[in-house]
């Protein structure tokens, strides 16, 4: 028999376009697709050995809600040593990966203000985690001469009409783009102004090569900026989901209440293994960083002598491309996949993962 | 007590807290069982992890652990379900249950609950912005939900049934002839109805789970959660999946999507084990829950204790209302007097203060240990009574 409240939970899911946006894979399916989020990565010897260790032992329960401390004092840590931000272990969420980090401070931190501006060009899973229970979210025009990141001038705006929740990337998850030292400087001081606050995706910072700028580095009292992120990127661990959220801790809480009542806690092995790839991350994050960073440099001098047209972004693990649909068309018809820029919000524009593949992709351009 | 203004989940989080502080503590609350998760499982995630760590997993999971869901709820539960499209795999059995709320409830929406009822139904729910409607159950009456008293609830807002069997902590068990009566009114009424079947392992004496999704016209209308935590003792790896129609199952694949986007590939190749491999070891524990909910409720009995029969599940609600106090201040004194931890009844419904929920998720020894001590706090209460 046919079911009117069915039909109508349906009806008003297909009009979500929000929650209905595409989301981008956690890693590559194969060597062609360069669409991915996550970097298809050698997963160390000592990380296995120390998950299994420590499944082995019995790590195989339920652990705490916010993660288990060891990983959230590393990734304290971490977050200090890498981008001078003062979060200590209270202020750290382990999460189920970059979108639950997504859902949970949207979500929860979104419940505290009135509405939250986005960048007009921002990864579709925030989108699709407002799709769920919006929190009134706010555009903000992005500067295609600064790799589509937001002007200061916008969020200033944005800030002044009363705007007070701010959800940032930086890098750009589509670009690459990302914020300069002095740039994240006049951010902290519209946050000061404005009594603001700001969710920062800063997932790619460990692949912009030079000096990275995080507005939690002048938040020294913590109070203002949750940052979010995958934990140890390009260490393997892309299919294990594992992310982390460092908040204020008036908000953590919240958030950690959210975390049990839609998860519990995150696996033990993500979570072990997290802490293991800790110990290795300086030196093979140094490694891949120069690996990248060799391999974008040969891509941009390919892609300069076939004429095209590459965003201006500073990450080393991918390339944006500003393309024609038929150039769209070729690289489809190649079987190259590619992260569409019409999910981000830029719909002339293309992301490629940078790898050993990437050339054969813009070969098929040129 | 302080213990009274805070919310169920806060207050579990400190007695759990306290409970952390005693070397010889014995913890009779939390819903984790005892045994570590069964050799063969963790050797397939440790291959899993050398031969499969950089796999691509869809937001509702890995095909083959999918299969296995499938082929899993068709002999156990009797539901046919297409792995390609109905089966959506979950960060445990809490996801689901998160995603099934969502999935079904919009602002101002009402959820029929039969009470007491793990809290995290009532959390899921005032996050979608639903209103819970709920239908009372008492110890007297081994916690049956009353089809009867269903039918008197449901409004023009009413929206979905939920249906835990055996429930968590009433360890109650939905009889066949009342599960299809639920089923009928859901018709009826046209509701959803949302299924937790994540103890239907653990059924005893001649008790019968039964899944609303098997039963004819069921399907269309349920969502079915389950998990591995309970019953293959892998509450740490988070795994769980929901089952149902194609239509509603591809809202809930976007859902899952946009709260976290996929599953551990680690623990998808776990489950893929635990499903498919060999069964004994669940086929134990269960064994061990049969001896030991029995040991609990001698104890009980001898400590004058009422409860409603566990018909199923891993816990016992009994009733504490005799000692005049309210069960947080019971549980508490358990905690500091003699460091055995029990949950308030209070900690699961606001109307529960009379009720402690004990699980027996604990080693034997421990277990008779943990009861012993709890017969001394009682006996204190009692004398201080008179
Ligand atoms: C009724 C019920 N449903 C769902 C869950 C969630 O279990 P998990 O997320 O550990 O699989 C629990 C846990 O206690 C429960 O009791």
């Amino acid at each position: 028999m046919a079911s009117n409240t069915k039909s109508a939970i349906l009806a008003q899911h297909r009009a979500n376009d929000d929650l209905n946006t595409p989301l981008l894979s956690q890693v590559a399916r194969a060597d062609s697709d360069l669409a991915a989020d996550g970097m298809r990565s050698p997963l160390a010897e000592r990380i296995i050995a120390a998950a299994s260790a420590a499944l082995e032992d019995g790590q195989t329960h339920y652990v705490d809600v916010p993660g288990i401390g060891p990983l959230r004092a590393a990734v304290a840590d971490y977050l200090k040593v890498s981008s001078g931000a003062n979060y200590r272990q209270g202020n750290i969420v382990i999460t189920a990966g970059l979108q639950e980090s997504r859902f949970l401070s949207i979500q929860m931190i979104g419940e505290q203000y009135d509405s939250i501006a986005l960048p007009a060009v921002v990864h579709p899973g925030v989108r699709k985690a407002l799709g769920v229970r919006s929190r009134n979210p706010r555009t903000m025009p992005v500067d295609p001469a600064r790799g589509y990141l937001p002007s200061i001038d916008a969020i200033a705006e944005t800030a002044s009409d009363g705007c007070r929740l701010f959800y940032l990337e930086s890098p750009s998850r589509l670009s690459g783009a990302a914020f300069t030292a002095g740039e994240v400087a006049a951010i902290s001081q519209i946050l000061a102004d404005k009594d603001a606050a700001l969710i920062w995706d800063q997932g790619l910072a460990p692949w912009v090569d030079g000096a990275y700028a995080s507005p939690a580095a002048l938040d020294s009292d913590c109070a203002r900026v949750a940052a979010i992120g995958e934990a140890y990127s390009g260490m393997g661990l892309a299919s294990w989901f594992v992310g982390y959220i460092a908040a204020p801790e008036a908000w953590v809480p919240a958030l950690q209440s959210q975390k049990q009542i839609m998860a519990i806690c995150t696996s033990t092995a993500s979570q072990y293994a997290a802490l293991e790839a800790d110990q290795l991350y300086s030196e093979a994050r140094t490694r891949q960083l120069s690996l990248l960073g060799g391999l974008r440099a040969d891509l941009l001098s390919a892609a300069s002598q076939a004429g095209l047209r590459v965003v201006k972004g500073g990450a080393v693990n991918l390339i944006a491309l500003q393309l024609s649909a038929d150039n769209m068309n070729r690289l489809r018809r190649v079987g190259i996949d590619f992260a569409a820029g019409r999910l981000f919000g830029a719909p002339d524009l293309v992301r490629l993962n940078v790898n050993h593949s990437t050339a054969a992709a813009l070969a098929a351009l040129s | 007590m302080s213990q009274k203004k805070k919310s169920g989940t806060s207050l579990l989080y400190q007695l759990i807290g306290e409970a952390r502080g005693y070397d010889d503590a014995i913890i009779m609350g939390r819903g984790d069982p005892d045994f570590d998760t069964p050799p063969h499982i963790v050797a397939a995630a440790k291959e899993a992890m050398i031969h499969h760590h950089n796999d691509y997993s869809p937001p509702q999971g890995l095909l083959p652990l999918r299969q296995a869901i499938a082929e899993r709820v068709k002999r156990v539960n009797n539901i046919d379900v297409d792995p390609e499209s109905e089966v959506v795999v979950t960060n445990g059995g809490q996801e689901a249950l998160f995603l099934m709320v969502l999935a079904v409830t919009s602002p101002g929406d009402e959820m029929i609950v039969p009470e007491p009822n793990y809290n995290t139904y009532a959390d899921s729910l005032a996050f979608a912005g639903g209103v819970k409607v709920e239908v009372q159950t008492y110890a007297e009456t081994d916690f049956r939900a009353d089809p009867g008293v269903v039918r008197q609830l449901i409004t023009d807002k009413t929206r979905s049934l939920l249906l835990v069997s055996p429930n968590n902590p009433a360890a109650s068990v939905i009889s066949p002839s009342d599960m299809r009566e639920m089923l009928d009114i859901a018709i009826e009424r046209d509701l959803m109805i949302l299924a937790d079947d994540i103890y239907d392992l653990f059924v005893y004496d001649d008790f019968q789970h039964v899944s609303p999704a098997s039963l004819p016209g069921g399907k269309e209308r349920a969502l079915t959660l389950n998990a591995l935590s309970k019953s293959y003792s892998m509450t740490g790896w988070r795994l769980g999946w929901i089952v149902g129609p194609a239509d509603l199952m591809a809202r809930v694949a976007e859902l899952k999507a946009a709260i976290s986007g996929g599953t551990s590939v680690i623990s998808q190749y776990a489950g893929i084990a635990a499903l498919t491999g060999p069964q004994d070891a669940v086929e134990m524990m269960a064994e061990a829950y049969r001896k030991r909910r029995r040991m609990v409720l001698d104890a009980l009995d001898e400590m004058g204790m009422q409860y409603g029969m566990p018909q199923g599940g891993q816990f016992v609600f009994a009733d504490i209302g005799f000692t005049g106090l309210d069960s947080a201040e019971v549980a508490q004194r358990m905690l500091t007097e003699q460091h055995v931890l029990a949950y308030p009844g209070s900690a699961f419904s606001k109307d529960r203060k009379d009720y402690l929920r004990m699980t027996f998720l604990q080693p034997e020894d421990q277990l008779l240990e943990g009861l012993e001590r709890m017969k001394v706090v009682m006996d204190n209460i009692m004398a201080e009574k008179k």
